[in-house]
Formats: C-alpha cells, structure tokens, sequence
C-alpha cells in the first residue's frame, strides 16, 4: 500500500531540489569569484585564475590565520570534552536524580544565548578594571591589573573559555544522558570486584560510550568552525592578530579594510575544501 | 550512617562551582542593566545598588533596536515556517519510505552544515548586489531557509522513526491515504519533538550573526547586529545600555529553555527503549 504512493516523490523533490540550489549556487559562485579579482569599491572585474590562491601562500598573515584556527579547533574541541565528561561523571557519581535536573537545565542555558550575547557578558567580566571575573584578581593581589584580551598570550584562551562555557556544559548533559542510557549490570559488575568509582569510568562505562562520545567531538569540530561571533566582538583579531582565525581574516580583507572580495573568497573556498574534505572522511569512519 | 567521604565533598562543590558559573555571568549581565553607570563603573563590584529602569527605556525607544527587532522576528519567523513547510515533509519521506539514496541524503542535508558560513555569504553577498536584493529581508530569509530547511530535517527524521509503525498501519488498514496518515497519524504522535526541532532551529537563526553582518549594510539589520554596534559608540561605553541590549537579544532563546530541555530528554529516552 505504502509503495504505490506518490507521497515520497511530492514530499521530498521539491525540498531537495530547494537544498541543492540554495546550497550550490553560492558554493559554486564562491569558486568563481575566487577566479577573479573583484573589489567592493569597483564594478569591473577579469579573471585571474589562481593568482589569489598563489598570493595567499605568500601571505604571512594568512598563514597565521591558518595556524590560529588550527590552535582554536584543537583548544576548544579538547577543553569541551573533559570539562563535559568530567562534569557528566561528576552528575552521574554523586547528584541525586533532582538535582540532576536541576543542573541540566543550568548547564543548557549557557549554549542558547547567541554567540554575541555570550560574547559581550564575557568582555565585560573580563575587563581588567570593572570586570566581575577579574575582581577575584584584583583582590588578591591588591589591585594589580589583569587584561587577558589584550595579551596575546592569554587572549585566544580567552575567548576559547567563552566557547567551553557555552559548549563544555551543554555536553555534560549530554553526557550524563548517555551514561544514564547504559545497562546497570557491568557497572554492578565492577563494583563487586571492587574497582574504584573512577576506574569503572575509566575502564567500563566510558569505553562503553565511545561511539557517541566521538559522534559528539565531531559535532563539536564542526561547531568550533562557527568562532567568528565569538572573536569579532571580544577582539577583532587582536591584539595584533594573536586571534584572528580565517573567517576574521577573510572578513577583514573582504569588507573592512581592503574590500579584496575574490581574495577573501579564494581563503573561503580553501576553508571549504579543507572542511568537507576533512568531515566527509572523519563522518564516513564514525558511522563505519 | 553513612560516612563523609571528602571525595564526594570536593566532587558536589565542583559542581555546584559549576552550576554558580553557568549562570551567574549572565545574572550580573542582568543586574548591570538596571544600574546606572556609577554603580556599574567600580573597582569593587556593587551588588546593592538603587535600580533604574533607564537603560531599558533608552534601549526600546531607539529606533534601531526596534527595527533590528522587527527584522530578527520577521526574518526568523519566516524562514522557520519554510522550514517547516519543506523540511517535515521531506524528513517524513525519509522516515518511512527509505529509498537507496536515504543515507545519501541525510548525509547532504548534514554536510550543508560543514559549509563555512563565509564561503556562503561572500558569493552571497555579490549575487544578492547584482539581483537589487542586497540588504533586504528577503534576501536573509532565502539564505536562513538553508539553514532552517536542513536542520529540521535533519532532527525530524528520527521524530518521524519514533512513531510506532503499527499506529501507521493501523490507518492505512482503516482505509487513510498516505498523505492523511502523515497529516493526521505522524504528525500529531511526533508533535512533541518536532516542536523541540521546530525551537532549536529557530534558536540557530536568532543567534546567526556572520550572515546577516555580510548581508545588511542598513535596511535588514537583525537585532545581533545592532546590539554588536552599539558597542562601537566611541571610547565611553554605555556599559548600562550595552548589558540592557545583550538582555533582550538573549531573551528570546531563553524562553525555549524548557521545550528544548524536554526535547534533549525524548531524545534519550528514545534511545534507552
């Protein structure tokens, strides 16, 4: 009965077909641009074929951005997972079924506020005069200053705890779900040979959840993508460009400072061709 | 009775530390809004202070905040109806009529999520220029349709797989349509996690910011826009201002809170069964 309907055609054709172009239109467009060397301030254009791509090799600030968004995937992706298993083993270990739901909805909150709302309740904390996170310092120390965003040794991290906060708590929830999906019996099990309350996590409950938990870095990798509200409202890049990853970088030179929008679009295509490459591979071995 | 472990201890206040600072940020957040700028301005923070309503009045009665308001809303309202429009359909189709391109499928609508949002919005940008449409709502709301169309569909289709294949069966047998049984089977029985699918999604494009900061120069300024200038006003910032318009920018996502926390629960609970 099913298979004879129409139903499958009429309800998905058109929304695929919509996808498609939505989605390769730009995609497509974004190589073309590349190719050529338009300006904002200008109409004209011709093409240039590589040109963009062979100067963006020589760019030393692109290469820089390169090498920020690589120090930005890894901090992130790696903070947000221990401080989300950590804070998931400490719910399921010693909170009571309340509290747990008590913490969930706290921990969820952080993740719905949009990035620059996030962003901006964090550049105020970390103001090194009035900021309320570093009062603690200024207490201490009798009132020496502390400006993490403007020291670029401190400032990607900065920004990056922003990211965790939002990230890192949202995932303990998660998994605290997951382990509270697993059968009692081997942790039962565990116990009776008297492993201790860590290496149960250690050897039993964590091994057990290694599918999803890796499904779950690799939403987080694909998210940490997305840093661009983030470090636009808390830096802009700076100081210098200790945080300008290669969607600031490309923003910059597209629209504030030199308007070079088929060089911006050439980083773009690159960012692209990295990012599919990388998670179409890494997609494929999770679900194999 | 049970002996205090000290193990415990330390665990129970590293959460508790850990819920303090969830939420806290965004209560001082809160509590700056209605000071005035002495009180916010202070080597130590002031938590006593007298509250004034000033920063809230100046914020609503800016025009600007008021059309980035109207422009998120309308924006965002619209792409999650097309959202919905094409999205449930299609993840419906998914779910229970699986074709050999069903995994293929699921697939593109999840690498749609790979794209960096640049690489979308500079050809955007040029092609909206040359069609007259740049800096218009229409222009967002085509470009949101993406990411609303896709995400949808991506969380409704195990929505629709939740559904017991039997109640399905049973219509059929009682002589419904295919269409009647999406219409009037699936849709209601699915109801309470499409409407968490329905809430993320519009959650994802009330916070989009790189998109609408390449796509509007004036006209279509979304309110995450307008709330990111504000902070652009010269060297003396409204700090009391500034707190009262990330407050209201958060509003919105906040009121989800309890449809999404319940969605996350079906969700697992679905996978324990």
């Amino acid at each position: 009965m099913r298979r004879r309907s129409s139903l499958p055609v009429t309800f998905l054709l058109p929304t695929l077909a919509i996808l498609l172009v939505l989605s390769m239109v730009p995609t497509l467009y974004a190589i073309v641009i590349a190719l050529q060397n338009r300006e904002l301030s200008s109409p004209g254009y011709s093409w240039v074929w590589f040109s963009n791509f062979a100067d963006l090799f020589l760019d030393r600030r692109f290469l820089n951005a390169v090498w920020v968004s690589v120090k930005w995937e890894i901090v992130t992706v790696v903070a947000t997972m221990v401080v989300a298993i950590g804070l998931g083993v400490l719910m399921f270990e010693v909170a009571s079924p309340r509290m747990r739901n008590v913490y969930c909805l706290l921990f969820i909150i952080p993740v719905l506020l949009p990035r620059v709302s996030a962003a901006f309740v964090w550049k105020f904390a970390y103001h090194p005069l009035y900021g309320i996170a570093t009062y603690p310092y200024r207490l201490i120390t009798g009132g020496l200053i502390f400006d993490p965003l403007s020291k670029p040794a401190t400032a990607l991290f900065a920004v990056a705890s922003v990211d965790v906060w939002q990230w890192g708590l949202f995932f303990a929830v998660i998994v605290l779900k997951l382990l509270e999906t697993l059968p009692p019996q081997p942790i039962e099990a565990a116990r009776l040979d008297h492993a201790k309350r860590w290496q149960i996590h250690a050897y039993v409950t964590l091994p057990m959840l290694k599918a999803p938990l890796i499904s779950l870095m690799f939403v987080k990798m694909i998210e940490s993508l997305r840093s661009f509200d983030l470090i636009y409202v808390m830096t802009r890049g700076g100081p210098g460009v200790a945080t300008e990853t290669l969607d600031m970088y490309a923003f910059s030179q597209g629209f504030i400072e030199s308007g070079k929008v088929s060089y911006a679009s050439a980083m773009a295509v690159l960012m692209m061709i990295a990012t599919v490459i990388t998670f179409t591979m890494l997609w494929k071995r999770v679900q194999a | 009775m049970k002996p205090i472990r000290p193990g415990r201890l330390i665990a129970k206040a590293t959460l508790a530390l850990a819920g303090f600072l969830a939420v806290f940020p965004l209560v001082w957040t809160a509590l700056n809004a209605l000071k005035n700028n002495v009180d916010i301005i202070t080597r130590v923070p002031k938590v006593i202070f007298t509250p004034t309503l000033a920063n809230i009045g100046y914020i609503l009665g800016r025009d600007s905040v008021l059309t980035g308001l109207y422009n998120s809303v309308v924006a965002c309202g619209s792409a999650v109806v097309i959202g919905i429009v094409l999205g449930l359909p299609a993840a419906y189709a998914v779910a229970r009529y699986p074709n050999r391109f069903a995994g293929d499928i699921q697939f593109f609508v999840l690498s749609l999520r790979f794209l960096p949002p640049v690489a979308v919005a500079i050809p955007l940008m040029v092609i909206w220029l040359q069609v007259g449409l740049y800096d218009t709502l229409p222009a967002l709301i085509v470009t949101y349709s993406l990411l609303t169309i896709s995400v949808i569909m991506w969380l409704a289709i195990p929505a629709f797989q939740g559904v017991p294949k039997e109640i399905e069966e049973a219509a059929f047998v009682d002589g419904y349509g295919a269409y009647s049984v999406f219409w009037r089977i699936a849709l209601p029985v699915a109801a309470r996690s499409l409407i968490g699918a329905i809430a993320f999604s519009f959650v994802l494009v009330w916070n989009e910011f790189l998109i609408a900061l390449m796509l509007s120069s004036s006209n279509a300024k979304t309110l995450p826009i307008v709330a990111s200038e504000l902070s652009q006003q010269g060297m003396n910032v409204p700090w009391g201002i500034l707190n009262a318009s990330v407050v209201l920018l958060s509003l919105p996502p906040l009121l989800f809170l309890g449809v999404l926390s319940g969605f996350l629960n079906s969700v697992f609970r679905q996978k324990k069964n």
